[in-house]
């Protein structure tokens, strides 16, 4: 409301610029020649001072000054002095037309450019709300700029660093995780949560810097259920189900009844016994394919992509589906698509964005380079 | 509020587009209200991009992230100085920045143009107001600062780092104020050429408007350079880079109109050279604009690369430059010429350093947009540096710097070359000392370090005969002489100090280029280097933290002749995390006019740390030098003359033209 | 002299000035302007030792030595060939790895290029113009649309 108060007020304030001196008195201009005389009149005082001082020399000022005595008699006085008319139709046309342009023009062209209801939104107006009111982002900026002017605070990049994972930025979680642990010391939940980061920022693969790090965490706590879990996790990537399915089997036998973590490894365990049947493909997809024949498996599974890629087209802006996309590609042995997906990818957030470092950190991972 | 601050843009749009119209057409059917209306509207469209300038800078200095233009350039981490200068450290608030000195200078034309003819003044209103109603097109459709972002992102992306400095705080506004004052000679000269006539008061009136755009110009050549030299890291003071020819065109085209202008005004003559070159200045300020804006370079100055906005740029060029030219064209017969003069004259020498600098412009304009043009024909690259400009642009100054000292002293019409020549013995002494002492004393190995500082003397001494032979030096007693001294015009002061600092430019080139010495070396803690007699020690390398940025700070003590620590210099190594930059802060020491600047490179494996230093004899007389011209053409505004100018009112009450105050 | 002599006279010497000018000025830039070549570029192009030109292109990945003093070997390579460089004295900050470089300096005689002047990109969205240009003619580089 008071954006258009003060929109009133400022066309109101253009248009009388333009209106007053239209409809005021009548004013007589003075003719060019005057003020060429003014011009000349003075020139010939600056001379007089000049020879005074002895600037120049006598006989070379009076040169001058017949010199500018013709240019005064050369003056066509005659030069008729500007109209001083009254509102003549031509006035009022062009008043009329002048005065209604301003707000047309400014009004019509505000209308296509302008956001007339979006407020203000400085930032510390935004950092003062009630904490109640505030999106987890704007929480999360808080935090930063605490942290921001207390490097050295442990306890808050500890909070901080699971709220990363949660909001799925990564490797802000790493560096959070690993302030952390530098300031406040190692704890196998930090660990952890560093292993999760680092994996999730390569897009799930569990990278031996992260197995490190899960490593750590058991070595401080045998019973972390995340890094048990990740690290079977690992070894399914690597192709060594058995294995991994030995190590989730020995965590539900250890995990307590109400542990959040059985959901997860019962889940997990299910996908590698379909992946046992359908070797090599990514386990979500292919949980109603395991019954087909392998050729109708591999269709569907073409199908599946195809559509994952059709709906990137539609909704580019998924940094998730482009690297289940550029995967799946992989998986399929189709390095020149995946590559091509690679590229669509990185070219929808631009290549210096932060999921472009991504995508190719996680291409990488996969054995795929941009450029071959 | 910031979309009270787009509102007040659009609106100024709307008056320029009132205020080229109007005043026109009454100019041309000498209706005085409609002339009239152009000084009220150039005003209030002045007072308007204040508002939309003023809520920019708002919009930055409070972080308000909900402007796409805000959250693009700055951060909130930033130090607030940098989040304000940030406002015009982005293409779309340089812009903006743009038409408000542009307004600005219109609306003074505006209150201060009250004892111009009413048809020149309508007239040039209305140039100024089709020049900002175009610029005001370009930013509300290409380069829009007051775009919206809903929801607002948390946070910024930070300033370009190497921007983060002062010198950018004052480098653009002062370049743009010397562009856009160009604007107004453009104005007049547009004008004239529209009435067919050039009235008397016309000199007047663009002298003192050539002499400020000129003076900021120069002001933000300077600083642009200093910039350079101590942000960039490269030592170097002028990289004859594309951008800073896009400046130094219009400087020295408005130099050679600033000399130009005075022959106008004095003797009525070069009328329409001088008019040619207003306009020529003007647009070599608009192809300034160009090359920089359209990202047609490759330059640390190109902000964007957008190509509509660079076909935007090229289209305005093209109907002012070429509009401009072709009224030139039809009109330029009509206008009369002026009076006669020798060769040998005052005249004389204004038109041989107009010859000189508009050549000197003509081949840096040839080295600036050869490249382009060979890229554009046959898809070979080029690049045309320092050694092409050495070549060209040298051998066309130092001529017109050894008759500098000659003009001042010649008489209108026709002067005596031997009486001037016998004047300027002292100076030729001096200079021929200053030559023998180099070549003795200080070097002897290189004629051209030697002819460089005669050179310079030349043109310092020269400007102080200039002064001693117009107060009558060893003709009058002493206490008359000084009487003499402190009543000549202000005009011949900005004369003889703009020619000083010239002379000092001069001697601060010839003294880095010639005398300067530089080592590049790898360090480690605790080892010295000796420079020109300069010893340094490394203390090593510290971290620290600053508030959007961490950095490695190479200390390096100074070593007196004892060995004991004199100062301390310090250079860094800074990085960004936001936009994972790195910069480096030169460590500069100044000792007299002479500097000592550290560079910090990269660290090996084995903790050492590549080093470079230069030894810079008498570097700071180049920035020197520029704020000494800038001082002398200070001065000459405030010369008497220019101030009376037009008639005044008190003889033509009736003739005055309606106050041009906010209605 | 009548004065229409004079004036003419006045009038040659001006017309023999700018001449020399742009004489001068169309000879410098015969001399002085320097080429602008991509490693791939010097297979076909011929490159005297000693002739001034701008070598641009990528970083070579693994490359970079550094030597005695402040000395740096690396090689600028367009993914089809590769240069070795020689250059002494401060890198750009901005210089790394399989990022745009512009190497401006001549050939040695022993095929080893020694640039006096090494440019590095300028910032995170700013590829060296002619490097942009060279990468994408030979479809190594594409230009990525941002939103």
């Amino acid at each position: 409301m008071l954006f258009w108060v003060i929109a009133a007020i400022l066309t109101l304030g253009a248009s009388l610029a333009v209106l007053l001196p239209l409809a005021g008195g009548s004013k007589g201009a003075s003719a060019a020649g005057d003020h060429d005389l003014e011009v000349y009149r003075d020139q010939l005082s600056e001379l007089d001072r000049d020879a005074a001082r002895g600037l120049i020399q006598p006989a070379e000022a009076e040169e001058a000054r017949a010199e500018i005595a013709r240019r005064i008699l050369r003056l066509d006085n005659a030069e008729p002095a500007a109209k001083a008319a009254g509102p003549s139709t031509t006035t009022r046309l062009v008043a009329t037309a002048a005065v209604l342009a301003v707000p047309l023009i400014s009004w019509g062209f505000y209308g296509e450019l302008g956001s007339p209801d979006l407020p203000s939104q400085p930032l510390s107006a935004r950092l003062a709300k009630n904490p109640a009111d505030s999106s987890v982002d704007e929480l999360v900026a808080r935090a930063e700029a605490h942290l921001a002017a207390n490097p050295s605070d442990g306890r808050g990049w500890d909070v901080l660093a699971p709220i990363y994972l949660r909001l799925q930025r990564f490797s802000d979680a790493v560096a959070a995780y690993r302030n952390a642990i530098r300031l406040d010391g190692d704890s196998a939940a930090r660990q952890a949560g560093l292993g999760e980061a680092i994996a999730n920022a390569a897009g799930g693969i569990v990278s031996a810097e992260a197995q490190d790090a899960f490593e750590a965490a058991l070595k401080l706590d045998p019973a972390n259920p995340k890094a048990s879990f990740y690290l079977a996790m690992g070894l399914a990537q690597e192709g060594r189900v058995p294995e991994a399915t030995a190590a989730w089997q020995k965590m539900l036998s250890t995990l307590p009844q109400d542990s959040p973590w059985r959901g997860a490894v019962e889940q997990a365990l299910s996908e590698s016994a379909n992946k046992a049947v359908a070797a090599g493909q990514p386990a979500n997809e292919v949980d109603a394919a395991s019954s087909m024949s392998p050729q109708d498996r591999q269709a569907m599974i073409e199908a599946m992509v195809a559509s994952l890629d059709e709906k990137l087209r539609q909704d580019p802006r998924n940094a998730e589906g482009w690297m289940q996309l550029v995967r799946s590609y992989v998986v399929l042995g189709k390095a020149d698509q995946a590559r091509d997906a690679l590229g669509r990818g990185i070219a929808v957030f631009g290549p210096d964005s932060e999921e472009a470092r991504k995508f190719t950190a996680f291409a990488a991972s996969l054995g795929l380079t941009a450029t071959e | 509020m910031v979309e009270a601050g787009h509102f007040a843009l659009v609106l100024a749009f709307a008056l320029a587009l009132v205020q080229t119209l109007v005043p026109l057409v009454g100019a041309r059917t000498g209706n005085s209200r409609m002339m009239a209306v152009g000084g009220p509207v150039a005003v209030t469209g002045f007072a308007l991009t204040v508002l939309s300038f003023a809520t920019l800078a708002t919009a930055y200095a409070s972080s308000d992230f909900s402007v796409a233009n805000v959250w693009e350039n700055s951060h909130s981490l930033q130090p607030l100085i940098y989040k304000i200068t940030g406002t015009w450290g982005n293409h779309e608030g340089s812009m903006l920045l743009w038409v408000l000195i542009l307004t600005f200078f219109g609306a003074l034309v505006a209150v201060f143009g009250g004892n111009l003819p009413a048809t020149l003044r309508a007239n040039v209103l209305a140039v100024q107001g089709a020049i900002g109603a175009t610029f005001f097109l370009f930013i509300l459709t290409t380069s829009n600062p007051f775009i919206r972002m809903n929801p607002a992102p948390i946070e910024g992306r930070d300033l370009n780092p190497i921007l983060q400095d002062l010198g950018l705080a004052i480098h653009p506004p002062l370049l743009y104020l010397g562009y856009v004052g160009f604007s107004i000679c453009f104005s007049f000269s547009v004008a004239a050429l529209i009435e067919g006539r050039i009235d008397a008061s016309w000199a007047r009136w663009v002298r003192p408007w050539t002499l400020v755009a000129w003076m900021f110009l120069t002001g933000g050549i300077a600083m642009g350079s200093y910039w350079a030299y101590y942000e960039l890291g490269w030592g170097g003071f002028w990289f004859w880079d594309p951008v800073e020819n896009a400046s130094f065109m219009p400087w020295l085209a408005g130099t050679a109109l600033l000399h130009s202008a005075i022959v106008m005004e004095k003797r009525s003559a070069l009328k329409i050279w001088t008019l040619l070159l207003a306009i020529l200045t003007f647009s070599l300020s608009l192809l300034g604009t160009f090359l920089v804006r359209s990202g047609v370079l490759t330059s640390v100055h190109a902000f964007a690369t957008d190509p509509t906005r660079g076909v935007f740029i090229l289209c305005m060029l093209t109907l002012f430059i070429g509009g401009s030219l072709a009224l030139f064209a039809l009109r330029a017969s009509r206008l009369t010429a002026g009076g006669l003069f020798h060769p040998i004259s005052r005249e004389g020498a204004l038109i041989l350093n107009n010859l000189f600098l508009t050549t000197a412009t003509a081949t840096v304009l040839i080295g600036t947009l050869y490249p382009l043009a060979v890229e554009a024909l046959t898809a070979d690259k080029i690049s045309v540096g320092a050694p092409f400009f050495n070549l060209t642009f040298g051998p066309l100054m130092v001529p017109l710097l050894v008759v500098v000292p000659f003009g001042p002293l010649l008489a209108w019409k026709r002067g005596d070359l031997f009486a001037v020549a016998q004047r300027l013995m002292a100076a030729f002494a001096a200079a021929l000392l200053a030559v023998l002492v180099t070549a003795l004393f200080i070097d002897g190995t290189s004629a051209f370090a030697a002819l460089g500082v005669g050179l310079a003397f030349w043109l310092i001494c020269g400007a102080l005969t200039d002064l001693a032979v117009k107060s009558g030096f060893g003709t009058v007693a002493p206490d008359v002489m000084l009487r003499r001294l402190v009543g000549l015009p202000r005009s011949v002061f900005g004369t003889a100090l703009a020619h000083f600092g010239l002379g000092l430019t001069t001697l601060g080139i010839v003294g880095t280029l010639c005398f300067g010495t530089e080592k590049i070396l790898s360090m480690r803690a605790g080892e010295t280097v000796e420079l020109s007699g300069q010893t340094l020690r490394f203390e090593g390398l510290y971290p620290s933290q600053g508030p959007n940025y961490s950095e490695d700070r190479g200390r390096f003590a100074l070593l007196g002749a004892d060995g004991s620590t004199t100062s301390e210099i310090t250079s860094a190594k800074r990085f960004y995390p936001v936009r994972q930059m790195t910069t480096t802060e030169s460590g500069i020491k100044t000792i007299g006019f002479s500097q000592l600047y550290l560079s910090l490179g990269d660290q090996a494996t084995d903790g050492s740390v590549v080093v470079r230093v230069w030894w810079k004899p008498l570097v700071t007389l180049i920035w020197g030098g520029g704020l000494v011209m800038m001082a002398g053409a200070a001065m000459s505004l405030m010369d008497r003359r220019l101030r009376v100018g037009a008639p005044s009112r008190r003889r033509k009450p009736t003739g005055a033209v309606p106050s041009a105050s906010l209605p | 002299m009548t004065r229409r002599q004079k004036r003419l006279s006045v009038i040659a010497a001006g017309l023999a000035f700018l001449g020399a000018a742009t004489g001068l000025t169309f000879y410098a830039l015969g001399q002085k302007a320097s080429y602008f070549y991509m490693p791939a570029d010097l297979t076909t192009a011929s490159v005297q030792p000693g002739q001034r030109i701008r070598l641009g292109g990528l970083v070579e990945k693994g490359t970079i030595q550094r030597r005695q003093g402040a000395t740096v070997a690396f090689s600028v390579t367009d993914t089809q060939k590769s240069v070795k460089v020689m250059y002494t004295g401060i890198l750009p900050d901005l210089f790394r790895e399989e990022q745009g470089v512009i190497t401006e300096g001549t050939f040695g005689p022993d095929g080893v290029f020694v640039a006096d002047s090494v440019l590095a990109k300028h910032d995170e969205n700013y590829m060296p113009k002619e490097v942009a240009d060279g990468l994408k003619a030979k479809g190594v580089w594409q230009e990525s649309k941002s939103e």
